[in-house]
Parts: C-alpha cells; structure tokens; sequence
C-alpha cells in the first residue's frame, strides 16, 4: 500500500516533467542528466524521490535557501553554510543547472484547468462559506487553521476540493530539522486536571505537547501532567462543506483557492 | 572565620588533590590511564569512556532522586569555519584534568576549561570548501588522547598530533587520499605508543583499512585491508576486480582487550551499496566486526554480521565488552546492536557466535542461524521499481553509542524505527565519484518512530522502551546513579529511571542533538554534557 503511494507519487513527478518538456530552456535530456546526477549526489540525503530523508523535502514550489534559479544552482554546487548541505563541487557546466532544473521540477505542479470562477469563489468564502472564521488570507482572518494566502501554489484543484468535502482526507506532513517530522494538521484530544481540550497540534517532543485550541488560544502541556493524550488520526477540525456549498459553490471556491498564489 | 572564594578554591583543591590524587591541571595522559579509564568517573579519556566501549559513568552523585534539579553549570558556542555544510555536530568530549578537548566540524580542536567553559586553545586545520565527503555529512567524532597530545582525524584524511597544551602541531600525517572519496571522521583510539584510525568512503568505491602510527612520530605502523586482494584469506568471496573498489570502510572507533591483547575494529558496506549483482559473493569483510593484533594488524578473527549486504548496513556501531555469565559459562563478550536489527553477542576471544536477536522490526529475515548468518527473506533487495524494506539504510541503530551498565547487566540502545523504499541501479566506478547503484527513500512522519531500548545483555530480551517522536541520531549514557541518560532529533537531553525507563528530568536544548552524552566530574562534582545544535551544554547540581 505504502509502496504503491509512492510509486504513484513517482508517476506523478514523471508526468511532470514531461509537462516541463514544453518550456524550451529545459530539455528532456537536461531533465535526465538531472535526475541521474540527483540520485548520485543528493539522494543520499533528501531521498531517491525528493521527499526528504537527513535533508529536507525538495517536493515544494518554494525553496527557503533558494528564491530563484541561480541561487539553487549556486547552492547545488557550493552548499550552505550553518547547515549541513555541503554542496557538490564535483559538478561542471551544465551539469549544476539540469540538477536545479530536476530539483524544481519535484515541486513543479502541472497546469490545470479551473472548475469554476474564482471571482464568484471569492464570494462564497467571504459569504456562505465563512472561511475566514478559521483561515487567514493575506492579513485578514481568524488562525485557526493554516493560511491560505499561496494556497494554489502548493495545492492541486482536486486536492483543495478534497480539503474543501473531506478535509480529512489528506494529512500532510511537515518535516522541520529542528522539530522532526509531525503530520502538519493533527487533531489531538487531551485531558487535564484543569479541563478537556481538543485542538491542532502545533508541535510535540517526547515530553511536551503544544496545541492550538478552536478558540485559537495556544496550549503547552507537559506529557507527565496529562490523564490522557489523543492523536486522532484521520481526522480534521474543520467541517466538510458538501452540505453546506453546492457543487457549484465548491468549484468557485477551489477555483479562488487555486487563484492564490 | 570566613573564607575568601580563592582560599576556599585552594582548600578544596588541595582536599580534592589529596582525595582523588589525578585532578592536577592539566594532566597528561598515559597508557596507564587510559587502562583505568573505566573505572575514573572524574575523567572521560576516550571516545566511549574506556577500552571496553561501555560509555558508562561510575558516578552517582547525580542520581534518580536528585536528577530533576540539574542545571546548566556553562555553555560554549562553537566556532563556525565558513566550511558549507558543516553545522552538524557529532563529537565527544573527552575531559583529562581540568582540560575538556572537542572536535568542531569539519575538523576543528577547541580546549575548554571544564569549570568555566572558557576557551584555552582552538585549532583549525587548512581544509578547503572543496574537500570531498561521499556518503556523509561534514562531521568529526572527536579526539584521542595520549601522554602530552591530542590527536585529530580530518575530513580531508588527515592524522594530526595537537600539543595538548597550546594546540601547536607536532607532526601530521597523511592517512588517505581524498580526492578518491576517503575521509576520516572518527574519534581515533589511543594504544600503548599507538594511534589507530579508520577511514571513511564506501559511497565512493574506496578498499577500506585500518592504520595504526606511532604516537611520538606519526610513523606508520601498519595497515590492514578489509577487503582481501586475490590469494588472501577471504578473497575467494569476491569475482573479478570487485575487490579493489569493494568498500568496507572503518570509520568509527574501535574497543580494546588489554589483557586479551585484541583489538575489536568494525567495517562497513561492501560497494556498491545497492546493487548488489556487481559484486556477487559474501563480499568479507565487509559489515563485520574484526579481531586484530594491536602490534602487528593480523587478523585474529573475524565475524561477518550482513553478508553480501544491499543495504547499506554497515556493522560501524560499537563493539562493547561485557565480561559475565553467558549460559552458565563465565565469558569475555563482545555485544553489539547492530544496523540491521539484530543483538549480537560475540566470544571476543575466538569469535564464536553466541546469540542473534531481533530487536527491532525488520522484514528482511527470519533470524539467525546457528552459524550467526541472517536467514535471508527471498525478495527483500533492492530493486529497480523499489522495494518496501524494514530497517531504512540507516538501520535500527546506527554509529550513535549505546551504553551498558556492568552493574545491572543491561544494554541501552537508541532504536530507530523506519523502513525505506530501496532502489537499485546501474552504476560504474569513476574515481571520486559516488559509487552506490541504488537509493532510498525512507517513511517518516508516522511510519516512523524512535526508542531508547534497555535489553538484558545476556539474552537480548527487552526489558523496557521509551518512545521517542522520531528516529534518534543521539546515543546513551548510563551511570552508576541508576539513570540512563540520552537525546532526542527534537532537541531534548533527558534522563531515564534505568530501571524502568521513566523520564526523571528533560532539558530543551533549542537544536537538533546528534551527539554521545559523557560525564566527567569539577572538583569532584559530577557534571554531563551533550551538544545540542552548536552549543555545548555541561550540567551539574552544583
């Protein structure tokens, strides 16, 4: 089953890549040369698929070290400095610049067709849907779930309507060196001698726990102090919005989502 | 009559002088020393705290009653050299006297005074950005000690000898070349006039060995191969030309036998690390654990943990000495949790094979047999579309030390729980080029965990775990006080009840911690140490 997830996962890099093809600074070959060099160099670290390992995960439209190409070129052969990425000085021509074409190419996300009107998904978030009761959108909103601001940067279409119908449905997971690897959204259930909490779990070590509660207030318990401690897997805070928001009104809506970017 | 704070510090000096007769500022460090390093709390003279790798304190005035009201005594912020990638930090301190000596990567020597943290000396090496690191971060374990020096393996593959009081070079040496991909990253082991070193770079196809120089010269002593060329012992394991770019690297410390007069030396993964049809065969000895003569470097035995591993389980964790009762049988032992998920205690005299547990879910054998060779589950290598296998490459434990308590015979793991999807490849040998034939990509998140493990020593058999949010890159330290002390990827340096494993106290270092905690003690106050991130922390009560 695991395997199969991240075959599929493969799969989904190949396709687009070959979308990439279209652009014509980077070459199918570039492409290959790339990814050949990727799996030599930099796999040992941040995995055969980019996903992360010692290293970070690759798969994200954003790299915090690298804004533009050049500075990821740049840091491919030179590496960083006060981190642990030692760069690949082994890298001639243009062998540095297919290797960041490959690297971008892992958080590339294909073009998609927009179910419906952004404009009109405008009104419903503001209106009906009442989003921003959880969501902050540049600088407006409540934060009680993640902001939404280049949502359609790191999200597909179908992924936002899963979020929007089944927020369940999808766990992502954040991977951070310094706080190790948590699935990002988690809803935890816990009970103290002072009262019942249920909230999203900001950030856990193995005696700690810190929560954000739906009244958007900020809890840190320490494990030993606990009478119970629930990680509810598979679950959101947020409703699902099937019977809330028409289809029509959830295309508008993951069309405004897609928009933000 | 009251006392000065100067007076007060020479009485007690003077009182600990003549309690402990070893606490002079800055002490040498003999042979003889070194022979009692286990049993001298207030000292920390090698890597793991003695020749039988135990990293175990024998000191208690720290204990399971007191151990929640440490502090932070100081902390030194390491020195960055403007080397990229090189923000990792791994060493050990070692402590003689009232001298504290570590390693910063790359390469870095820094002495600090153990009572304030104030820095004596600091030593870096003429590394360049371009050095080569195939297969491994830009790290170093830490130093040795012996007599009037300090000794420093670089990344670059270079030996140097430190004056341990100035840190002025007496000699240097070349142990390896690194522009073929070897590098030394491990704490070197200090013999009797001897300093033995492994090297790094299976990753890039090197033949692994073993080096040993005089202490006083930098003279080479001898070398031994771990992977034989044709005609030797062994090299009927190999076909071809596999031999000369074979792997079996030697990169973390050894243990020592004084009175067995054997030296216990590990070795890595054969190579290529993943592709395993390039080089059919046992491939010995690799991932193996290896028995030698400390004056000549002759193989006296040998135990191969994986064969023809694919991987990358390199048997570079440590070898620890544990002298008891095995069967019945009083035994001289030789225990390690290896990468690949199994327990293993050795006769360390001949090598015999005494006992294979799992303690760790692994999916890629159904145990041991009687000979000690896994019995391999069919399917379970890399493969070109990828294969779901338990432990990931970087295997159920890892260089990280585990600890044993020769009071209550238990063995302390740090446990890494997570499977990878391996790949394997088609790859040729290019000199100072990654040689691997495959890849991983691990599970994380919540497909994988980690543990602090207590098993007895003699059977395996667990006895208690704690659970750790993601897979540990920190190792253990027990102590006579009855705790086990150890650190978290999240930053957490913590003590646990030994005998249960109940958290007694945590500290938040603020930073990643993949370092050995030590224990040392200031003017016979106990202290511990560990490195979160850049900055060493050192604990005491007062």
């Amino acid at each position: 089953m695991l395997l199969k997830k991240y075959l599929s996962r493969f799969s989904a890099l190949i396709v687009s890549s070959f979308l990439l093809l279209s652009t014509p600074l980077i070459s199918a070959q570039n492409l290959e040369n790339g990814q050949q060099l990727f799996q030599t160099l930099c796999a040992r670290c941040h995995g055969m698929l980019g996903e992360g390992s010692e290293g970070p995960s690759l798969t994200r439209p954003n790299l915090v070290h690298a804004p533009d190409d050049a500075a990821l070129v740049s840091l491919i052969v030179g590496g960083i400095p006060g981190t642990g990425m030692p760069g690949s000085r082994q890298l001639r021509g243009q062998d540095g610049p297919d290797v960041a074409a490959y690297v971008r190419s892992l958080g590339e996300l294909p073009p998609e067709e927009m179910p419906g009107d952004a404009i009109a998904g405008a009104q419903v978030y503001r209106s009906i849907g009442n989003c921003s009761s959880c969501h902050i959108l540049n600088g407006e909103g409540f934060g009680i779930g993640p902001e939404l601001s280049n949502v359609g940067q790191r999200r597909t279409a179908a992924y936002l309507r899963r979020s929007v119908t089944s927020p369940e449905a999808d766990q992502p997971r954040l991977v951070d060196r310094f706080r190790g690897s948590l699935q990002a959204f988690l809803t935890v259930r816990i009970v103290s001698e002072i009262g019942t909490y249920e909230g999203m779990r900001i950030n856990e070590d193995a005696f700690t726990v810190q929560m954000r509660d739906m009244a958007g207030e900020i809890v840190s318990f320490e494990k030993s102090d606990l009478i119970s401690y629930e990680k509810v897997e598979g679950h959101s805070l947020m409703p699902g919005y099937n019977s809330v928001l028409n289809e029509k009104q959830i295309d508008d809506v993951v069309s405004y989502l897609m928009s933000l970017k | 009559m009251k006392l000065s704070v100067l007076s007060k510090t020479k009485l007690f000096s003077v009182f600990l002088l003549l309690c402990l007769g070893n606490s002079a500022v800055l002490a040498d460090t003999p042979f003889e020393a070194l022979l009692a390093d286990e049993t001298n709390g207030a000292d920390w003279l090698s890597y793991s705290g003695g020749y039988k790798s135990q990293r175990f304190s024998p000191l208690s005035q720290i204990n399971t009653v007191n151990v929640d009201q440490l502090k932070v005594m100081w902390a030194y912020q390491m020195q960055p050299t403007g080397i990229s990638g090189a923000a990792l930090q791994e060493t050990t301190p070692l402590v003689a006297g009232d001298v504290m000596y570590i390693t910063e990567s790359p390469s870095s020597v820094t002495a600090l005074d153990t009572r304030t943290g104030r820095v004596l000396w600091h030593f870096v090496p003429d590394i360049t950005n371009d050095v080569l690191n195939i297969g491994f971060p830009r790290i170093n374990r830490g130093v040795a000690l012996l007599d009037d020096k300090v000794y420093v393996a670089t990344l670059d593959a270079r030996l140097f000898a430190l004056d341990a009081r100035t840190g002025a070079v007496r000699w240097e040496t070349t142990v390896a070349d690194n522009a073929a991909g070897f590098s030394l990253t491990l704490a070197p082991l200090a013999l009797d006039g001897k300093i033995v070193v492994g090297v790094s770079g299976a990753e890039a196809g090197v033949r692994g060995y073993i080096d040993a120089y005089g202490s006083e010269t930098g003279e080479r002593l001898w070398r031994t191969f771990t992977v034989p060329a044709p005609g030797e012992p062994g090299s009927e394991t190999w076909q071809g030309d596999d031999w000369q770019t074979g792997g079996g690297s030697t990169w973390l410390t050894g243990s020592y036998d004084p009175e067995l007069d054997l030296l216990y030396w590990t070795t890595g993964n054969p190579a290529p690390d993943w592709n395993g049809d390039l080089r059919p065969g046992d491939n010995l000895f690799t991932c193996a654990v290896l028995a030698l003569d400390p004056d000549t470097g002759e193989m006296k035995w040998y135990f191969q943990y994986t064969p023809h591993d694919t991987h990358d389980w390199d048997a570079n964790q440590i070898p620890v000495l544990v002298d008891g009762e095995f069967e019945g049988q009083q035994r001289k032992l030789l225990a390690l949790a290896n990468r690949n998920a199994f327990y293993y205690l050795l006769d360390r005299e001949t090598g015999e094979y005494l006992l294979g547990e799992e303690y760790s879910y692994q999916t890629w054998s159904e145990g041991i047999d009687d000979n000690g060779r896994p019995i391999v589950i069919p399917n379970t290598e890399p493969m070109r579309e990828g294969n779901l296998v338990w432990p990931s490459l970087q295997g159920a434990t890892n260089w990280f030390s585990p600890s044993y308590n020769p009071l209550t015979e238990q063995f302390f793991v740090p446990n890494r729980r997570m499977g990878a999807i391996y790949f394997k490849s088609d790859v040729e040998y290019e000199r100072g080029m990654p040689f691997l034939g495959g890849g991983e990509q691990p599970l994380d998140g919540d497909d994988a965990s980690g543990a602090i493990l207590a098993l007895d020593v003699m059977t395996g058999e667990q006895q208690w775990e704690f659970e750790l949010q993601t897979p540990p890159w920190s190792g253990v330290m027990a102590t006579a006080g009855g705790l086990v002390f150890g650190a978290s990827n999240e930053g957490n340096f913590f003590a646990l009840d030994a005998e249960d494993g109940d958290p007694l106290w945590f500290f938040n270092s603020g930073a990643h911690i993949r370092t050995n905690p030590m224990g040392f003690s200031v003017q016979g106050n106990q202290r511990v140490a560990i490195i979160g991130g850049q900055t060493l922390f050192v604990f005491g009560l007062e």
